[in-house]
């Protein structure tokens, strides 16, 4: 029944507007040029609430959430919450009707322990910058900050004007039916301050080329309840949230990235993204050093190494689950492990994001968690 | 040469010789698969229609509805989905293309709509993106673009303006939707349906929600009828009429196949005395039989897709026009299609020619065949045949004793049965019937001896004669019934048509300008009065105090005035046809004919029907018939059904004061509203176009109706022309007795003319019971209404007219022959 539910829906869309001979730039597009979209000015000073919210003048956006928790039994379980935007097209005059679009959101949830890893995705249409978008299936506001699709969402815990609106957060999210159904509901409380990343340089010195605004907060404490295979968990642990918005994500010339975000156990946080290209010379790798003060050191290249140690096969494509991550002026020699290969997100962009280990290289002591995203595989 | 390949050709010269046979089995073959194939080939595109109209979007998903009828919009949609509801927004409504084709608008949001990722397959992202933003895009089926006015080639981005003005959103044609429907982006749906924000149902995946959320309804995706449920019935009586094409067709096979057994007798015999075994022979026909039906049912089933091509649009405008269920225009075969055509027709052939080759088999070596023992065995096989017509018509009374005690609109396949069993009664009888009359007439004659001879004479016809007039007998009887049953509908229906069509000019402002247009009229002094419709739609909640299960039904409201109440048909009526007017103004309702057989309500019911303030309820007062709309409908006084179901205004029909024109006042208005011409249409063009649809709604029946006639009018000459060689040599005795040819001719046609006329005879009582069972059952089932049983004279004269035409052109033919032989040759023939 759902078979050929698909195959309409998917001949329905799979239009002829795409000239199929055409590359697509970077994964999902993301590297793809922003006609139409102002460029983002390159040392751009943020404002809160205000920044909190949405960016309609430029093309894609996030809100990205990602724990890494421990039930009852101490047993590791981890969590994503993840809401983009995509600008159909640039702003332009508002078109009329409450069915008109202009933003399309997209929302993941997953949850995963062990082998299992449980996945749900949903979309919807959107209009933003309009005095009505409380009343929108999806969106996020600024002030009280509130991001949303259906009945999924992440939303403040802190009273007007008493501090920043990200410091104290709850998310929740359900989906699946029957035996199958999962979901969360999960308090946080940021320990530290949000912080800036320095601006990722592609390259290409045009103001086109600039890179997104990224922001994190990576100091939450957080408990709750996860829901999953039947069970109601009472869930602590420590979550990662990233914001950031811009007209590209990489340069044309990488395929992807892998991108880790860890919990060190010295109370440093610490941020790498590696932009893949085809060759090393169109590789970009820089990172974050947060201090547990928030206080934080930009890495490049110089500072950083990254290598993969072992791939394995997951749906069908050559992953590395396990990473050695080098930081020669801090002493740390790290492997990166995924706790488990299965978290695969056969979701309508394929991607693989899941919770790591991070031991040192020599010894194996252990030396935190984290997250690890794969793209472009 | 084996001996074996000798045989064959030894077996099949015989058609080198008589090629006339071979083209005559061969024809029977062709016309039983041409009409049999044709007619599945209808069946199997209509169902690649509903298939694709049920693969669309929403057919297997469970329905929102709001519980008190008030109209939905995009705040539910965002409530109910916030609230953690998978529900997804659909809008439908209609558009008038250029041409004026009406075209269902669907608007979709592909985001929420269930199924999978909907984003998920490979490239789909800018084609959605393409999909969701302007200008949009129109998906739709490639034989949808005809009613666009555009070809294949031209559609590909093509706008094409709609009847308003309106431009599509660009085309993108999609082989997997059903026709006439346009599939859009619900953002521009609304636009193009000028609907704000309103939705028409929310849909959600079949059985995700337990129980409808409150101040909601839930409709689950199995409690509707498919639109192939509903055209069932249609289906089910086309393939009854290709059965007995199929059926007539078998009989000139046989008849065919007999005689080219009889003919070669002798050299079966011989064969088999040159050492040939029986078994070996028997394989040798059945091969035979096998190759000739081949080569005959391939014809068949190329002619039969030629036949359902130019069928198929009128079926298509009948299931439209009847059921609201849109066929495609072209052909879609699936590729068992091929092999069930190919399967029945050779399936067919070989029972027919099962009692040929079992003859065959059963062949004494050195016996000879003879007449007078073929006599007595034939006597056996008529009293055999009168007690199966019997018990064939025991079952039809049965059956139709049954059909009384159900509720009217049940039991199709037993009414199908019911005129089955009396066809094959009456077929069946025939030849008992015949030879009896034969015999008494023989012996009522016993003074005139060539009488008597001719008589006896055709008594030993009859064994070779009884399969074509039993044919002749069915697709007269079919042909009779099923033409009365078109022409009372027909007669019916214009006069339905007269009485409710009582206005001079029909107007269908938009809802905005009803009430301007209104005003108008009200001061001009030529209008005599005004003619208001509303319609809406609801859903009926019960029948008294009993629930029922929710059916939506259609509400339309007429102005019940000095023009309208004389003529408006009613069925029946609580106290008489004044109380229900007077009922009916004062919020009282009327009930269509299908709604009220479908769900048994009789005048004097209380009817509850979701309303905007909840349930109304409703007294019915009276039943109306109301022919070609496939919804139940209830009817109130427009000013009633406005405020009550907060309906929208429909059109305004405009009475004249006697002795005015309609056209300046058609002008008047075009120029001072500026209406186009679709909204503004004089009654004349009405009835038209309702006539038109009517006609070509039965253009079908009738077409398959006369070709089943011409079949069976083949077979009666086909067999006749069989027969004649033989005859003459039983002729030519007499003529050497003295008797002239002239005579023998008129003698010859006599004796097919009696028979042809009995036939005929026997064909209109059994012509009418079969009309009677359509339009008494079958009608009333497969469409919801009833009609008068309809009598046509000249229908009957015209059936006795075809059954002694065919006769005599079969036996004309022959004698003419017989006439231009010289005596000589008679006798020479006369020597074995």
């Amino acid at each position: 029944m759902r078979g050929w539910r698909l195959l309409v829906v998917g001949l329905l869309l799979a239009g002829c507007e795409r000239d199929p001979t055409e590359p697509r730039a970077g994964f999902a597009g993301l590297g793809a040029d922003a006609e139409g979209f102002p460029p983002l000015a390159s040392e751009a000073a943020l404002a809160f609430p205000e920044d909190h919210g949405p960016h309609p003048g430029t093309r894609l956006e996030w809100w990205y959430l990602t724990a890494n928790l421990r039930g009852p039994d101490g047993a590791p379980l981890g969590i994503q919450w993840t809401l983009f935007r995509r600008a159909l097209r640039p702003p332009t005059a508002p078109t009329s009707g409450a069915w008109a679009a202009d933003q399309l959101w997209m929302a993941h949830v997953a949850v995963s322990r062990g082998a299992t890893h449980r996945v749900a995705e949903r979309f919807a249409r959107g209009k933003v910058g309009e005095a009505t978008l409380e009343r929108h299936q999806a969106g996020v506001t600024a002030a009280p900050f509130r991001a949303w699709l259906d009945d999924w969402h992440l939303e403040s815990r802190v009273a007007e004007g008493t501090g920043d609106a990200l410091d104290r957060l709850e998310v929740s999210a359900e989906a699946g039916r029957g035996e199958a159904a999962f979901g969360y509901r999960l308090a946080l409380d940021a320990q530290g301050p949000l912080v800036r990343h320095g601006k990722p340089a592609f390259g290409e010195g045009s103001a086109e080329a600039a890179g997104p605004i990224y922001l994190s907060q990576p100091f939450y404490r957080v408990t709750g309840t996860v829901t999953l295979e039947g069970e109601r968990l009472a869930v602590s642990g420590r979550a990662w949230l990233d914001r950031e918005w811009g007209n590209r994500l990489m340069a044309p010339r990488h395929r992807g990235w892998d991108w880790f975000s860890l919990h060190l156990a010295s109370g440093h946080k610490l941020m790498v993204y590696h932009l893949r290209g085809e060759t090393a010379s169109d590789t970009t790798l820089f990172g974050t050093w947060i201090a547990a003060d928030g206080e934080t050191r930009t890495l490049d290249a110089e500072a950083l190494s990254l290598m993969p140690l072992t791939t394995r096969r997951v749906a069908g494509r050559e992953l590395p689950t396990r990473w050695r991550l080098t930081l020669p002026d801090r002493g740390l020699d790290l492997t990166v492990a995924a706790r488990h290969p299965n978290r695969w997100m056969a979701t309508s962009v394929p991607y693989w994001e899941g919770a790591v280990t991070v031991r040192d290289h020599e010894g194996g002591l252990p030396r935190g968690e984290g997250y690890l995203e794969m793209t472009g595989y | 040469m084996s001996p074996l390949g000798v045989a064959l050709a030894t077996l099949l010269s015989h058609y080198r010789r008589h090629p006339g046979q071979l083209a005559l089995l061969l024809l029977g073959l062709w016309v039983a698969g041409a009409l049999w194939s044709g007619v599945q080939a209808i069946n199997a595109s209509a169902r690649d229609s509903y298939a694709r109209a049920e693969a669309l979007f929403d057919a297997d998903l469970d329905r929102l509805t709001p519980a008190d009828s008030r109209p939905l919009d995009h705040e539910d949609f965002v409530t109910l989905r916030r609230a953690g509801l998978p529900v997804s927004p659909i809008v439908e409504g209609e558009v008038t293309a250029a041409g004026g084709e009406r075209l269902t608008v669907i608007g979709i949001d592909p985001l929420t709509l269930p199924g999978d990722s909907a984003l998920a397959s490979p490239g789909a992202e800018s084609g959605l993106e393409a999909f969701l933003t302007p200008p949009w895009r129109t998906r739709l089926a490639p034989e949808t673009l005809a009613a666009l006015g555009l070809s294949r080639q031209a559609a590909g981005g093509a706008t094409p303006r709609l009847a308003g003005g309106r431009r599509l959103p660009p085309l993108a044609p999609s082989a997997a939707l059903p026709p006439a429907t346009l599939v859009m982006d619900i953002a521009v749906a609304t636009q193009l349906l000028g609907r704000g924000d309103g939705l028409s149902r929310l849909v959600v995946p079949a059985g995700a929600l337990a129980a409808a959320p409150p101040g909601y309804d839930l409709e689950r995706a199995e409690q509707r009828l498919a639109p192939g449920e509903l055209t069932a019935s249609f289906h089910l009586s086309l393939t009854a009429m290709a059965l007995l094409a199929l059926i007539v067709g078998l009989f000139i096979v046989q008849a065919a196949l007999g005689l080219a057994l009889e003919q070669r007798l002798s050299l079966l015999r011989t064969l088999r005395a040159l050492g040939v075994p029986g078994r070996t022979l028997i394989g040798l026909l059945a091969l035979e039989l096998a190759l000739l039906g081949l080569v005959g049912a391939l014809a068949g089933i190329a002619s039969g897709v030629g036949l359902a091509r130019a069928l198929l649009p009128d079926v298509a405008a009948t299931l439209s026009s009847l059921y609201g269920a849109e066929v495609g225009r072209t052909l879609q075969l699936p590729w068992h299609y091929w092999l069930g055509g190919l399967g029945v027709t050779l399936g067919g052939l070989f029972l027919a020619g099962s009692g040929v080759l079992w003859r065959a088999a059963r062949l004494p070596v050195l016996g000879l065949g003879q007449a007078q023992a073929w006599r007595a065995g034939y006597q056996r096989q008529l009293g055999r045949q009168a007690l199966a017509g019997a018990a064939s018509a025991l079952l039809a009374l049965g059956l139709w004793a049954w059909l009384a005690t159900r509720p009217p609109g049940e039991g199709l396949v037993a009414a199908f049965g019911l005129v089955a069993a009396l066809l094959l009664a009456g077929a069946l009888w025939l030849p008992p019937l015949l030879a009896a009359g034969l015999a008494g007439l023989g012996r009522w004659m016993h003074r005139r001896p060539l009488v008597q001879w001719a008589l006896a004479d055709l008594q030993l016809q009859l064994p070779r004669l009884a399969l074509a007039m039993m044919a002749l007998l069915i697709a007269l009887s079919a042909n009779l019934g099923v033409g009365s049953m078109v022409g009372g509908f027909r007669l019916t229906f214009l006069d339905w048509l007269d009485q409710r069509l009582v206005a001079d000019l029909y107007l269908r402002p938009t809802p905005a300008r009803f009430d301007e247009i209104d005003a108008w009229l009200a001061g001009r002094p030529e209008v005599a009065e005004r003619l208001a419709t509303a319609s809406g739609e609801t859903t009926l909640l019960a029948i008294g105090d009993a629930e029922t299960p929710r059916q939506p039904v259609a509400l339309f409201g007429i102005t019940p005035g000095d023009t309208l109440k004389p003529g408006w048909p009613l069925k029946a009526t609580l106290a008489g046809r004044e109380a229900a007017w007077r009922a009916l103004t004062g919020g009282a309702a009327f009930v269509n004919e299908q709604l009220a057989i479908a769900r048994g309500i009789v005048p004097g019911d209380r009817l509850t029907l979701a309303a905007p303030d909840g349930g109304e309820r409703l007294r019915v007062v009276a039943i109306y018939p109301d022919y070609g709309n496939p919804q139940g409908e209830v009817l109130l006084a427009t000013p009633q059904l406005r405020h009550r179901f907060q309906a929208a205004s429909g059109s305004l029909g405009i009475v004249l004061a006697d002795g005015e024109a309609a056209r300046p006042l058609a002008s008047a208005l075009r120029t001072r509203f500026d209406l186009d011409t679709t909204a503004l249409r004089d009654q004349r063009q009405v009835k038209r176009v309702a006539t038109d649809i009517f006609e070509r709604t039965f253009a079908i029946t009738r077409a398959l109706n006369a070709l089943t006639l011409a079949v069976a009018a083949l077979a009666l000459l086909a067999s006749l022309l069989a027969l004649a060689r033989e005859r003459r040599r039983q002729l030519a005795p007499l003529w050497a007795l003295g008797v002239p040819r002239g005579r023998l001719v008129a003698v010859q046609l006599a004796q097919l003319g009696m028979a042809a006329l009995a036939t005929g005879l026997l064909a209109l009582p059994l012509g009418l019971a079969v009309s009677a069972c359509l339009v008494g059952s079958i009608n009333v089932a497969a469409f919801g209404w009833r009609l008068p049983l309809h009598v046509f004279p000249g229908g009957m004269l015209l059936t006795l007219a075809t059954a002694l035409g065919a006769a005599l052109l079969a036996g004309g033919l022959p004698s003419l022959a017989l006439w231009r032989t010289p005596p000589r040759a008679l006798l020479a023939e006369e020597a074995p």
